[in-house]
């Protein structure tokens, strides 16, 4: 029993950092802009097919579409806030999320005529590989997604934590105005946050497709789990983030070792409704959008 | 910045006049057109065409139920699908496994839906802003997977309703009426609702929910009771679909497009405006008609959330919005 | 002082937050060079709105903002800061989750890609208020009112902005850090800087001024320098109490 918990803990752990990855952006982009992005999962989704694609079309290990995801989905995600979010920073809030609605229909849709409604998933070398030590045994795809996205939260810790333009971000989010006239183009940063914050819904699609079997309808049980994480961790943080990510992988580790992997689910979402009530007032201090 | 909410010169004048003219002839028209759609059900042997406007009505009835909460109180509902199949569920378990009258297990399916409403709000509208609408989304999820997975459900099978004795002109009829009957109660209700005190409570909350509570708004109760009054609006209106379609299963009954679709026929005819619904719902599915020859259903679902974003983007207070000239809302900062 | 004091010139000002309802009504001002005008006036007349208008942060329904004849009416918040206009909001504005010296560091940010010139700004930040260095890296929001105050007039210096828009400094402070505010508004005066003051504290503030603007329901009301004013000083207070 004990190295059975040893071994739902690594593996806890593990799918802890790649779920930390994986909403890290919903995080960061409520957190920072007071936008809550319901298209968030669209952009996991798109992330597995990218990895997926890549695989198939170039022979290109998932590991080297991590990397790749973060710049062409910054890229993607600074495009939407141009075209869509910023024409409608200054409106009332319900209005951009309106056009995020309609951009995960729009998005998950074309998916769907893209690529059917099949259930895929991510064979390479390493996927069914199995490293032991002493009791515990780890599956070499999700030792290397979770070893990715490992890096890829301290990046955005480093990045918020330790440089300038990081700072300016948080302090962007403390008072909009305050930032503006001291010099901070308020625009550019808050493309810079929207970008990232898709660049790791990319990559955390990459990562969620090396462990996991996915189709472009199924993206919203990502959204529940990413809205789960920042729930249980906190708003805007990179640190919480990565406290809501490591919790969540390993109740639900653990969870699968005492309950049938069906209940498993049940009780995550009944862990969100319990969770929405004890700890939502905390969260009701969530940064509103007035300047 | 540019007053975005303002109507454009001219055209705004010419909306404005539109209104003076419809303010006064609103009452003998709108009854003109309530006595045509009347005599045209008892009249008609078209099957198709009485099948359309029942649809029209139905959506109607739908995004009246959205717009109680989304259009006045401002919260979106991503998942009017979610309570409309609780209740489309409710009658057909119902009457599927037991004799009870129609009329009963619609009842009850308002009742479910009720009831669904309070789990989902009761967590979520005590909080601000945005989290509903995303918990909006995946509680429809969950619940497909409930009946995906509950026992009762049939999972992916679905389930199976008896056919009503009677013709298929008088079936055709009866749901005609019935969703006829119940668009004129849903808008009388919102219309209602508009001039009512929670009316206003709930546009204080869409406008400052801050000024609202300090004003002595009960922000939450009002959240919501607005949400599950429309719940049991969409629940009684799945319920009747299901005897309606007689079969019933997961993936069809929570279909996104269903949410989406409520949605922008709320959007597109004027969110909190009582009208909204009775211009967007034809507009909407009449344009969905002329697609429905020509794609695929997928092709159809993209163009629709495409103009969601558009409409949002370029014209966010819809029809009425543009022929009020709406203003007054905060436009910069 | 490395550049001369700009003059700002405001001519027709109409602007508000709602469509069609105009909180500035036509609003001319104008701030000499080196010198502090003063606007005052009774809550709600518009003050912070002019100013907020001035920074960048409201764009205007009408008329024209000019600094030493430049219209910069359209140029954004952050490139005003550029231009050597630093605005200091009426509340509390520090950065609360930064540290004093970030937050100064910060105030930096036009300097960021000349670190030695944002170096040597933030060491003459501590010598200029030496109070701050020893709460160098304390959290500012754990800061009292006060220090916060400080943090914020400190974070604007950084820049050595010319022209200088302040909205109430003293609100809230106890009467000795209220001294305190004016007497750093006379040496910014002394310092060839540009300042425009918004102020409910009418007595210090006309006491520091070279000339005064009152505003009044949107509107221009009077104007005059020091002198006039403290003449007229105990009916204008007078009269906006009633109001
Ligand atoms: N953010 C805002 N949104 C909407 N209306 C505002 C906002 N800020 C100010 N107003 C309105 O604009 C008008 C002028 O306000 P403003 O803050 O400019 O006055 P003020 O002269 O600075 O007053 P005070 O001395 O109280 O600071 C007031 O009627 C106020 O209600
Ligand atoms: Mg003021």
């Amino acid at each position: 029993m004990l190295s059975l918990l040893l071994q739902a803990a690594v593996d806890g752990i593990l799918l802890g950092l790649i779920y930390t990855i994986m909403a890290l952006g919903l995080s960061l982009i409520l957190g920072v802009l007071g936008v809550i992005n319901v298209a968030h999962s669209v952009f996991i989704m798109l992330g597995s097919f990218f990895a997926l694609g890549l695989l198939t079309l170039l022979h290109l290990d998932p590991a080297v579409s991590f990397v790749l995801s973060v710049p062409v989905f910054f890229l993607a995600g600074a495009a939407v806030y141009r075209l869509l979010i910023q024409r409608v920073q200054r409106a009332p809030a319900t209005i951009g999320i309106l056009v995020l609605f309609g951009l995960m229909v729009v998005v998950e849709t074309a998916g769907i005529l893209l690529w059917t409604t099949d259930t895929r998933v991510i064979t390479v070398g390493y996927s069914n590989l199995r490293l032991s030590a002493g009791p515990v045994t780890v599956n070499g795809a999700r030792l290397v997604a979770g070893g990715l996205s490992l890096l890829a939260t301290a990046a955005a810790y480093w990045f918020l934590k330790r440089t300038l333009t990081g700072r300016a971000v948080v302090a962007m989010a403390d008072n909009r105005d305050a930032a503006s006239v001291l010099g901070m183009d308020v625009d550019r940063l808050s493309m810079l946050i929207f970008g990232l914050g898709i660049a790791a819904a990319g990559a955390g699609g990459v990562a969620i497709g090396m462990t996991f079997p996915f189709a472009p309808q199924d993206h919203i049980q990502w959204l529940a789990w990413a809205f789960l994480i920042v729930i249980v961790g906190g708003l805007g943080r990179v640190e919480s983030t990565l406290l809501g990510g490591l919790v969540i992988g390993l109740v639900q580790t653990l969870a699968g070792v005492l309950l049938p992997f069906s209940w498993v689910f049940l009780l995550m979402y009944l862990l969100l409704l319990v969770l929405l009530i004890v700890r939502g007032q905390g969260l009701a201090g969530a940064r509103r959008r007035e300047l | 910045m540019r007053p975005a909410l303002e109507p454009a010169g001219a055209l705004g004048r010419l909306g404005q006049d539109l209104v003076r003219l419809r303010r006064r002839v609103w009452a003998p028209v709108g009854a003109l057109v309530l006595a045509g759609l009347v005599a045209l059900g008892l009249v008609s042997d078209d099957l198709a065409l009485l099948d359309s406007l029942g649809v029209i009505f139905m959506y109607v009835v739908l995004t009246q139920a959205w717009n109680v909460l989304g259009g006045y109180g401002g919260y979106m509902n991503f998942g009017m699908a979610a309570f409309f199949g609780v209740g489309a569920y409710t009658t057909a378990v119902i009457g599927h496994s037991w004799p009870v009258s129609p009329v009963l297990a619609t009842a009850a399916a308002g009742l479910a839906s009720g009831l669904f409403a309070l789990v989902v709000g009761i967590p979520t509208l005590r909080l601000r802003g945005a989290y509903f609408a995303i918990a909006t989304l995946i509680v429809t999820f969950a619940v497909e997977l409930v009946a995906l997975n509950a026992p009762f459900t049939q999972g992916s099978l679905g389930i199976y309703l008896k056919v009503l004795p009677l013709s298929p002109l008088q079936t055709e009829q009866l749901f005609y009426f019935v969703f006829l009957g119940l668009m004129l109660a849903a808008t009388v209700i919102v219309f209602l609702i508009e001039r009512s005190h929670f009316g206003w409570a709930l546009v204080a909350v869409r406008e400052d929910e801050n000024a609202a509570e300090v004003l002595g708004v009960r922000t939450t109760r009002v959240k919501i009771l607005a949400l599950l009054l429309g719940a049991v609006m969409a629940g009684i209106v799945g319920g009747i679909y299901s005897y309606r379609v007689l079969y019933i299963e997961p993936a069809g009954t929570f279909a996104i497009d269903t949410s989406l679709n409520v949605v922008l026929m709320a959007v597109l005819g004027g969110a909190g405006f009582w009208q909204g619904p009775l211009i967007g719902a034809p507009v909407v599915m009449a344009v969905g008609d002329v697609l429905r020859v020509a794609v695929a259903s997928e092709v159809n679902r993209l163009i629709f959330g495409a103009i969601l974003v558009a409409v949002a983007l370029f014209a966010p207070n819809g029809v009425m919005g543009f022929l009020r000239g709406v203003r007054g809302r905060r436009f910069t900062i | 002082m490395t550049a001369t004091a700009p003059e700002l010139r405001v001519e027709g000002l109409e602007a508000g937050y709602y469509a069609g309802q105009s909180v500035l009504r036509g609003v001319d001002l104008r701030a000499a060079p080196g010198k502090l005008t003063v606007i005052l006036g009774p809550n709600g007349a518009g003050k912070s709105t002019a100013l907020r208008v001035l920074a960048g942060l409201l764009p205007p329904a009408a008329g024209r903002v000019l600094v030493d004849g430049h219209d910069i009416t359209r140029v954004p918040a952050h490139g005003r800061a550029r231009l050597g206009i630093a605005f200091l909001p009426q509340g509390r504005s520090v950065f609360a989750a930064l540290t004093v010296h970030q937050n100064l560091e910060l105030g930096g940010w036009i300097l960021r890609r000349r670190r030695q010139d944002l170096d040597r700004a933030l060491e003459a930040a501590y010598e200029r208020y030496p109070k701050l260095r020893p709460l160098r890296d304390r959290p500012a929001g754990s800061l009292s009112g006060g220090q916060q105050r400080l943090v914020e007039i400190a974070r604007m210096m950084i820049a050595d902005p010319r022209l200088i828009l302040i909205d109430e400094p003293s609100a809230g402070l106890a009467p000795n850090l209220t001294e305190e505010v004016y007497e750093e508004l006379a040496r910014l005066r002394v310092e060839g800087r540009t300042v425009l003051l918004v102020d409910q504290n009418v007595r210090a503030a006309v006491e520091v001024a070279d000339y005064v603007f009152t505003l009044e329901s949107g509107r221009n009301h009077l104007e005059g320098d020091r002198e006039r004013f403290e003449r007229e000083l105990g009916a204008l207070i007078r009269a906006w109490l009633r109001v």
